[in-house]
């Protein structure tokens, strides 16, 4: 187990290092420069900006500089705002952490018992509208949903507020709006595995015994079931962590998410870096906590 | 199994309280007004920044000289209660008030406007905007560094900051003659060195130099400036500060209303170093609200400041300026109650309103000095003729543009400045007439439009840009039979294009500083830094040259006239139409007025939820 992890450690070093490598280089190549604006700088004080950023150095200086305060913790000052980089990171991260595992747990808590309900009940009414509207779920993009739900809930039926942060009634639509699609895709995973696991013999076993339907659905079949959900966790947790962006401009959040694309359209070199480090950083260990639970779920997988 | 649930409890609580931390921490006691600031702003530096929001929190929380008049917008008594003017118009003295305090109960002086324009200028700051103080005599010269000096003139030496000190800090200054900017050193080794007398010694310096120890006798030096005492602002005593300017400049008054001109408290500057000392903990401003938090992407809150000398008549005390960088979200939040005033309305939402007769309530679109123009790349074929480029123009049917692409009553351009300027009357190009401009395009040699070169519509990713160029696309196949290409870029890249030339035709716009012609028409001189557009004409580089110097306030209008009609006759940009503003004001919000340049001084607006009848917003013109 700890060499499994120092492992993962090491090779998350070298992947830190390949991605920082790559964006550096690809952010530079791309047209465009932090001070553009639409007017022109004079040419004295547009020197003057270079110099003060060491954006005049050569293109090897400016790398090792960024990579050096980087491996000591210093993401440097965002280009386009007077604000260290990090500020943004505490100040956004949480925001969006707990839109995140919100959405989340909506999307597996609607997505269980659909999928429930559908394996169970194969076939009938209800295994088909679920199913149906499951795939419109996945079908629509979730701009698309906000857009919907902000006309039902905010202006047909008052019930929510139309944007913003800082009461749990503002979190609820934009959570929802995320994590929809999540849901229709959990849920056709968990109805699949389901079906899977209710074929099995163990299955006629405790019905054989005299279970109820309830006793065997819930206590000896879910926990089988939930296994493919597991592994859905890691790449959805990188979507709706990186895909919280349109969410975020709709809903007025002030998450990571649109400073993420906005970093990147403003050619804020440090501000992206940064960003799409801690995007690596989480991502991998999200990855690695998958690989730790299928061990702790499965005896049959074994870490190396 | 009592373990695992115990495992789950911890998780679930866990989650449940993390969620509820981040939720509760955005919580807030409600603002008593609340507006709509576009986008995340940059900095609260004014050095460091040059936008509209910018500008509206920058003006809320320092003072300049003189202070807008919320109806006009032109300057009146702010920070200096009295100026007087030299018969050359050329020496402004200011006399400051004597109530005027800093937010920490300091006395605002002559010498803080006198550092914050010395800040602005000095190379190592990088401000954008100090092009905005070179109308004082020498600034140019002092923000241009090395560049600006020649043997023979009095210079300052900044020696080196020991490397603990803050980047505002300035480093030891040395006052001397410059002998050469670039000798030998004594080894002969660097031959760029710069030679200076200080006192009865020659001293050699490096400029630039990270060590500390530089060979050969020469001193390392942070830069090398004309001396600041060249430069045309003293302060005489605490209250009295004068301004030298290198010619008459009749919108110098409202210049000193520009953040570019804001004093600054220097220990603060100094002791925090930069951008450290823009924060609310740290920052120290002279004007009518203080800065409380600052929350990125989500909000500014401002509070009134209880050392402003007029802050008798500053009636909110708490104001909200969020940042919504979607503009339908911000109108959703406007309609359902959450703002008070929507500062962007889009355009065809503002149709809309208009047809339910919300211009009675909370809206009231009017013109403001902002025009939307085509510049044309004159170094591409066919645009270097200008009966083709007269021919585009005449081939537009601007009316068509303004009701289909806008809706807020957007007003068809002929000219470059837009109305409105005091005592300017606009200079246009002939309205639209297709068949002027077939019989244009054919004596070019292009008849019907045959053999007409392939050239690109460029504009940044917008989807009223992209309506506009469409229409424009379509009239001008309609009218002369050429066909034209369109191309969309984002904005960084758009910004690079247009720098590069790289485009045959661009969208542009342009917003004035100040209330003057000038702010328009000295962009097109040869070779001006935003002329982009390779057209030279040295009669009209003349005349705006002769209006810059000319004295008389009504001869030098007349010359910018005949600037303009030179430039509406050759057509190197074709003006399609002004902006109008677009603001929606809930009518309980008072002391809000239309202005000329679409700004509003936050300390005149106050609300009063009783009153009755329609507001100042929607009676101003």
């Amino acid at each position: 187990m700890i060499s499994f992890l120092v492992k993962r450690f090491l090779w998350m070093i070298v992947t830190l290092w390949v991605v920082f490598t790559v964006s550096f280089f690809l952010m530079r190549a791309v047209p465009g420069g932090p001070f553009d604006s639409e007017r022109n700088l004079p040419p004295e004080i547009e020197a003057n900006m270079m110099r003060r950023y060491h954006l005049d150095d050569p293109l090897w200086k400016q790398y090792w500089r960024q990579l050096s305060n980087t491996v000591r913790g210093d993401l440097g000052d965002c280009f386009r705002r007077d604000l260290p980089v990090d500020r943004y990171i505490r100040e956004g991260l949480p925001v969006s952490a707990a839109l995140g595992l919100l959405a989340l747990v909506f999307s597996m808590v609607l997505g269980i018992t659909a999928g429930i309900v559908s394996a169970v009940y194969r076939g009938s009414v209800s295994d088909l509208t679920l199913r149906s509207v499951a795939t419109v779920g996945i079908a629509l993009p979730n701009f698309v949903i906000a857009g919907l739900a902000i006309i039902w809930f905010v202006f047909l039926f008052p019930v929510f507020p139309a944007a913003g942060w800082g009461s749990v009634r503002q979190l609820i639509l934009p959570a929802f709006c995320l994590g929809a699609p999540y849901a229709a895709y959990v849920a056709r995973i968990m109805r699949t595995s389901m079906l899977d696991v209710l074929s099995q013999d163990y299955i006629r076993t405790a019905r054989a015994k005299g279970l109820t339907q309830r006793q065997v659905v819930l206590r000896h079949a879910l926990p089988g079931a939930l296994l493919p959900i597991m592994s859905f966790l890691g790449p959805a947790t990188a979507g709706i962590l990186t895909g919280s962006l349109v969410v975020e401009r709709i809903f007025y959040i002030p998450g990571l998410g649109s400073h993420f694309v906005q970093a990147a359209l403003d050619r804020d070199y440090t501000l992206a870096m940064g960003l799409v480090l801690l995007y690596t950083v989480l991502l991998y260990t999200m990855n690695v906590l998958v690989d730790i639970s299928y061990a702790l779920l499965d005896p049959r997988i074994e870490l190396e | 199994m009592s373990q695992r649930f115990l495992l789950i409890l911890i998780i679930v609580t866990l989650g449940i309280s993390s969620v509820a931390w981040a939720v509760l921490r955005g919580n807030l006691p409600p603002a008593d007004f609340t507006f709509h600031n576009e986008t995340e702003i940059k900095s609260m530096d004014p050095a460091t920044v040059t936008g509209i929001p910018e500008h509206r929190i920058l003006a809320a929380i320092f003072e300049g000289l003189a202070k807008p008049n919320p109806e006009t917008y032109l300057p009146e008594p702010g920070v200096a209660e009295s100026w007087d003017i030299s018969a050359d118009e050329r020496v402004y003295t200011f006399h400051l008030r004597p109530d005027a305090r800093w937010s920490n109960g300091a006395a605002v002086t002559a010498d803080d406007f006198r550092y914050g324009i010395r800040r602005m200028l000095d190379p190592m700051t990088g401000a954008r905007y100090a092009y905005q103080c070179w109308y004082i005599k020498n600034a140019r010269r002092y923000s241009a560094g090395l560049a600006g000096v020649e043997p023979g003139d009095r210079v300052e030496v900044e020696l080196n900051l020991p490397a603990s000190q803050p980047w505002t800090r300035r480093g030891e200054l040395l006052h001397g003659v410059l002998l050469s900017k670039k000798a030998t050193d004594r080894s002969g080794q660097n031959s760029n060195v710069v030679a200076v007398r200080v006192g009865n010694q020659e001293r050699q310096f490096l400029v630039g130099a990270d060590t500390q120890e530089a060979p050969g006798g020469v001193e390392p030096c942070r830069q090398v400036l004309l001396d600041f005492r060249e430069v045309g602002i003293e302060a005489i005593d605490d209250k009295t500060l004068v301004t030298t300017l290198e010619r008459p400049t009749p919108f110098w008054l409202q210049l000193t209303m520009h953040y570019a001109l804001f004093p600054l408290y220097r220990p603060c500057v100094e002791e925090h170093g930069s951008p450290d000392w823009t924060y609310p903990e740290n920052i120290v401003g002279n004007g009518a609200f203080r800065l409380q938090f600052r929350r990125v992407r989500d909000r500014i809150r401002l509070v009134k400041s209880d050392t402003y000398w007029d802050r008798e008549n500053v009636r909110l005390n708490i104001v909200d300026a969020l940042s919504v960088d979607s503009r339908t979200t911000a109108f959703n939040m406007y309609e359902t109650g959450r703002i008070d005033w929507l500062t962007d309305t889009e355009s065809l939402i503002v149709r809309d309103l208009l047809e339910q007769g919300r211009d009675e309530v909370d809206l009231n679109p009017a013109p403001f000095l902002c025009t939307y123009f085509y510049g044309l790349n004159l170094n591409q074929k066919p645009l270097d003729d200008v009966r083709v480029r007269q021919a585009l123009s005449l081939a537009l049917d601007r009316e068509e543009i303004t009701r289909v692409a806008m809706g807020a009553g957007e007003v068809v351009a002929y000219g470059l400045v837009p109305p409105g300027i005091p005592g300017y009357q606009s200079q246009e190009c002939h309205r639209g007439d297709p068949a002027e401009a077939r019989r244009l395009l054919s004596e070019a040699g292009y008849p019907h439009g045959i053999g007409f070169p392939k050239f690109e519509i460029l504009y940044n990713s917008d989807e009223t840009h992209q309506t506009i160029a469409e229409l424009i696309r379509k009239q001008w196949q309609r009218n002369l039979g050429i066909t034209v290409s369109m191309r969309n870029e984002e904005w960084g890249s758009y910004l690079n294009s247009q720098r590069q030339m790289n485009f045959g035709i661009c969208r542009r716009s342009w917003v004035g500083d100040y209330l003057d012609a000038n702010t328009y028409l000295d962009m097109f001189v040869t070779d001006g830094e935003n002329n982009r557009s390779g057209w030279s004409n040295l009669e009209y580089d003349r005349l705006v040259a002769d209006a810059a110097a000319e004295l008389d306030d009504e001869k030098r209008l007349r010359l910018l006239e005949s600037a303009e009609r030179i430039l509406m006759k050759e057509l190197p940009i074709i003006p399609i139409y002004y902006y109008v503003s677009r603001n929606l004001v809930r009518p309980y919000v008072r002391g809000f007025y239309n202005t000329a340049v679409d700004l509003h001084p936050l300390g005149a607006i106050y609300v009063d939820r009783d009153a009755r009848g329609r507001n100042e917003y929607l009676s101003s013109e």
